[in-house]
């Protein structure tokens, strides 16, 4: 249905979320650090992307300005999926134009749903 | 060939036939000589029959990982919600039953991979996941942890306790948190705090020691994380002989905003301890408690720099507006951090603030001058 | 007159002999002091979660000063790299100490930096700033650049911790490969000790030959370069033998300038970092003990055995001398400065064990050792030697030089084993055949001369401060010597 971005560096935890969203028929891109997520960004066009904050490489805070700075892709809907619920963290990101942020540990069933409606509009 | 015998001649006979004859210092030497390539070649063994068994369990390993996860990430997704949790593990399980258990590689890979998918998510997933540990009873292993002679051991066990919320064993944690190793104790609290319904918090009243930074931390996190634990007043361990147990709970008040402390935490602003001091001027800024600002102005004039400094911050979060005057003049002050205080806490009075540093800006002497420009500067 | 000079030998003699055992066996004890340290270490943190700290309110809140003099090559990325650190609560300072290239101009395209207002308190002493800098992408806010004339590391770093705002300092060479979870692991003993630690240091390893990709580690090799693979094995003994062993014993002196996390307070109260010495790293650390001894405050410093820093070492004799001249240099300015620690039970351990320890060791024994070679080359020349006597007592001092130098790979290959190939693992040892007789003289040369440029006034790249440090001023670290007993071969005249 929808092309997505996933950015996660835990194995295990990019699995599951991968397989997860496969299931609701998305076309899942993954990128185990940000560098690799910026390169993908380039490439290709998404309808959604899901980023941790704490990364390899390239921070994901700076992976959301980069897309949110961009023209064409401001509008690309983004979710954060980080254990680092910290006020100043989730501010910082909110103001840097994410769509919704989610800390670890979180309902799956709550995530599907978000993506769904954040795809809706 | 000739040579070698004649090596093996020289040294047979310097260390047996000529040894005796050797001043001190040959001798200690010959003697320093052996147990050095002894030892030496003991450790070129050891290193490599240890890399050959590493090597050979990572292959092992990262064989049973992939396919544990593989069918850990099928439970998680296809195990759908509307199917009822005990239809969903019954599914499963026979999968999981065929896995060698009896093994100790096989088990604690797949008990550490249950452990952290359990520790990322909630609902749903993670109560079919404690399900499964339960069911494959996992939870046995547990418990022979817990009366392991290794400590390390001890804690894993009483981390897994914690991590799938093992009620029933809340009785055995608690035995430990007055264990004699500190970080047993430590950790035995901490998942106290996580599974007791009705008083959690009891270790916090004969506390052995100080409560470290780096437990506090834990603690922190845990109670505020924790959808269940209940959450006690902690104003009644203010009063504690213990300086740590007073710092985190004026942590905790100040988290949770229990405003009925206030009174006790107002008398905190006479004790000897500097960083406790400090603490509860933290805690009244935080809850914008404007009816202490009066008693703070009291302090401040015999308070250290940084009881002063965290004074001026609280001011600027309270905010009332009573006392811009007297951080006017603590910009008369010669020390920096004092001014830099007092203009963030007049900017902390929002529009107000705002114009009065304008209008001071033309006023100050250079120094100043650049203090608020500093603080105005929304960049920095 | 004959029995005269025969009685005079025999002294000579066993007191050389029998200080080369006491160093032996100092060395012995070290190994087992940083044995058990590891363990410990190991034990503790086996469990441990790090995301606790990083996702806590509570952890303290750290500056990262980095300064940089002509780096304008990787100063985009380095900075990037730095940004991506595992931590919550921290701030970057890039000081930018005069370069004469564009490295400036670099960092305000790729940050879209603009010069702010910035005030700032002057508690330690600068050259003068030209700017300060933050961008207006709020992306980056985390980044602070400070534009100064230039005026050395010292200078840089004391400007940087004037404009910190922060409770600890992580004071780091721009260029080099930082661990993401580096800040997490070093903040961790200041959470947990009893003691206020007022320093903490980890291991910093050779990055030459090493997989990097975008300023950060991909795969670790051996180096190919022989020069860089004996610092590889010197870096090993140093860091997991030495340090370790004096942070168990709370006797630590130097925690090397390419890395180290320092309470801030105290770093002022102390008056930041020497301009006067070319080993501000050490000089520092022992101030700051010294300081907290004064004031009778209860301290810890503390080395942590994760290798958490990369460093690119020289690959040419030329470079490494020079480098080893400055630190030979610097540990003379801090031993002299400080020279009223010695065995000054004032002090305790700092006093009574590790400055002496030093002195005689570290600045001492490669003297002795040289004067030894001499005497010895000397002796054999009248044909005054007992060329057996001799040639047992040199191999004694190699045997144990080889045993020590496997130790050392042990411990590396019990806890880190950051050289997976079983081949990278047998060069090192086959290398511990060769340096005790290949590279370790050249070391011993260059600390004389070190001795002699700091004696003779020489101070060409010394207290010199318009140099910059790109490439040499790296890490100072125990030579870690037990061959430096080469020196008793002269008793077998």
């Amino acid at each position: 249905m929808a092309r997505i971005l996933l950015v996660e560096d835990e194995e295990l935890m990019l699995k599951a979320l991968e397989f997860r969203l496969k299931k609701d028929e998305h076309e899942v891109e993954i990128a185990k650090d940000g560098r690799e997520a910026l390169l993908k960004i380039q490439s290709a066009d998404f309808d959604l992307i899901i980023t941790d904050i704490m990364l390899p490489f390239v921070s994901g805070l700076e992976i959301i300005g980069k897309v949110k700075q961009t023209p064409h892709l401001a509008k690309t809907p983004m979710i954060v999926l980080s254990a680092v619920g910290l006020e100043n963290v989730v501010l910082e990101a909110f103001e840097l134009g994410v769509d919704d942020f989610i800390t670890k540990p979180f309902n799956l069933t709550e995530l599907t749903i978000r993506v769904k409606k954040l795809l809706k509009k | 060939m000739l040579l070698s015998v004649s090596v093996g001649e020289y040294l047979k006979n310097l260390f047996f036939d000529r040894l005796p004859f050797f001043p001190d210092n040959i001798r200690i030497s010959l003697f320093i000589i052996m147990f050095c390539l002894i030892a030496t070649l003991e450790i070129y063994l050891y290193v490599f029959l240890k890399k050959a068994k590493n090597k050979r369990d990572n292959y092992l390993n990262a064989n049973w990982k992939e396919k544990i996860s593989n069918m850990l990430s099928n439970i998680i997704i296809y195990g759908d919600e509307d199917d009822g949790l005990e239809n969903v593990v019954n599914h499963f399980l026979p999968r999981f039953k065929k896995l060698p258990l009896k093994r100790k590689r096989v088990r604690n890979i797949l008990i550490e991979e249950i452990r952290i998918y359990h520790s990322n998510f909630t609902g749903f997933t993670a109560d079919v996941l404690k399900e499964l540990f339960i069911k494959l009873e996992l939870h046995k292993y547990t418990l022979e942890k817990l009366k392991s002679n290794y400590w390390e051991i001890q804690i894993e066990g009483i981390r897994e306790i914690a991590q799938f919320w093992l009620y029933e064993y809340d009785q055995l944690v608690f035995a430990l948190t007055d264990h004699e190793h500190e970080i047993v104790r430590m950790e035995a609290q901490t998942a106290h705090v996580r599974l007791n319904r009705d008083n959690p918090f009891k270790f916090l009243d004969n506390m052995r020691g100080r409560i470290l930074p780096w437990h506090q931390l834990i603690l922190f996190e845990i109670i505020t994380k924790a959808k269940y634990v209940k959450i006690p007043s902690f104003v009644q361990w203010l009063g504690s002989p213990n300086d740590s147990v007073v710092i985190f709970c004026l942590k905790l008040i100040g988290y949770y905003q229990q405003l009925d402390a206030l009174a006790e935490i107002v008398k905190l602003l006479k004790h000897p301890q500097e960083e406790i001091r400090k603490m509860s001027v933290w805690v009244i800024g935080k809850m914008e408690a404007e009816f202490v600002e009066e008693e703070l102005l009291k302090i401040y004039p015999k308070e250290t720099q940084k009881v002063k400094i965290e004074i001026l911050s609280a001011l600027g979060k309270i905010s009332s507006g009573n006392y811009l005057s007297f951080l006017k003049d603590c910009l008369l002050t010669a020390d920096f951090e004092i001014k830099m205080g007092a203009t963030k806490a007049i900017l902390g009075h929002g529009r107000k603030g705002k114009l009065m540093l304008q209008e001071l800006q033309s006023i100050v002497p250079t120094k100043n001058q650049q203090i608020i420009a500093h603080v105005l500067d929304a960049r920095i | 007159m004959e029995a005269g000079f025969y009685f005079f030998e025999q002294i000579f003699n066993s007191a050389i002999f029998y200080f080369a055992l006491v160093v032996m066996a100092s060395y012995i004890f070290l190994c087992f002091f940083s044995a058990l340290e590891m363990k410990a270490y190991m034990r503790k943190n086996s469990f441990i979660d790090y995301r606790e700290i990083l996702v806590s309110p509570f952890a303290p809140s750290v500056s990262i000063l980095a300064p940089a003099y002509n780096e304008e090559a990787t100063i985009v990325d380095n900075v990037k790299s730095i940004m991506s650190l595992h931590y919550s609560n921290f701030e970057i300072i890039i000081i930018n100490d005069g370069s004469k290239d564009h490295s400036l101009e670099k960092l305000i395209h790729a940050y879209q930096l603009e010069k702010v207002d910035f005030c700032v308190n002057e508690q330690l002493n600068h050259q003068p700033i030209r700017g300060i800098y933050k961008s207006r992408n709020s992306s980056y806010a985390k980044l602070i650049v400070i534009d100064k004339e230039n005026g050395g590391k010292s200078d840089a770093l004391n400007a940087g911790i004037n404009v910190s705002s922060k409770d600890l300092l992580l004071c780091i060479d721009v260029d080099c490969i930082v661990e993401q979870d580096a800040l997490l692991k070093l903040v961790k003993p200041y959470l947990e000790e009893k003691k206020r630690v007022i320093a903490t240091g980890g291991v910093v390893r050779i990055a030459n030959s090493c997989e990097v990709e975008d300023g950060r580690l991909v795969k670790v090799h051996m180096p190919k370069n022989i020069i860089s693979r004996f610092q590889v094995l010197e870096y090993i003994r140093a860091f997991l033998m030495g340090r370790m062993a004096w942070s168990r014993l709370n006797g630590l002196l130097i925690i090397s300038g390419a890395m180290g996390l320092f309470d801030k307070e105290i770093v002022i109260k102390c008056g930041g970092y020497s301009h006067e010495t070319v080993g501000e790293d050490m000089e520092l650390v022992v101030r700051m003990r010294r300081y907290m001894h004064d004031n009778n405050l209860k301290y810890q410093v503390v080395y942590i055995p994760d290798p958490l820093c990369w460093t690119e070492s020289p690959v040419d004799f030329k470079i490494l001398g020079r480098q080893r001249n400055r630190w030979t240099r610097g540990t003379i300015e801090t031993l002299w400065t400080h020279r009223d620690l010695f065995f000054n039970p004032k002090y305790s351990i700092l006093g009574m064990l590790s400055y002496p320890y030093w002195l005689f060791f570290e600045w001492l024994a490669p003297i002795l050792e040289g004067i030894g070679i001499i005497t010895f080359i000397l002796l054999a020349s009248f044909g005054k030697i007992n060329w057996e006597f001799s040639l047992i007592l040199f191999t004694m001092v190699y045997t144990f030089s080889i045993l020590l130098s496997t130790i050392a790979v042990l411990f590396e290959e019990r806890s880190y084993h950051q050289y997976t190939s079983g081949m990278d693992v047998l060069k090192l040892l086959l290398l511990a055949f060769i340096e005790p007789i290949v590279y370790h003289p050249l070391t011993i040369y260059w600390s004389i001369k070190g001795n002699i440029d700091k004696f003779t006034g020489k101070k060409n790249w010394g207290t010199m401060t318009r140099a910059g440090f790109t490439s040499n001023q790296k890490d100072k670290l125990e030579t870690s010597s037990t061959q430096n007993l080469t020196t008793q071969q002269e008793q077998s005249v």
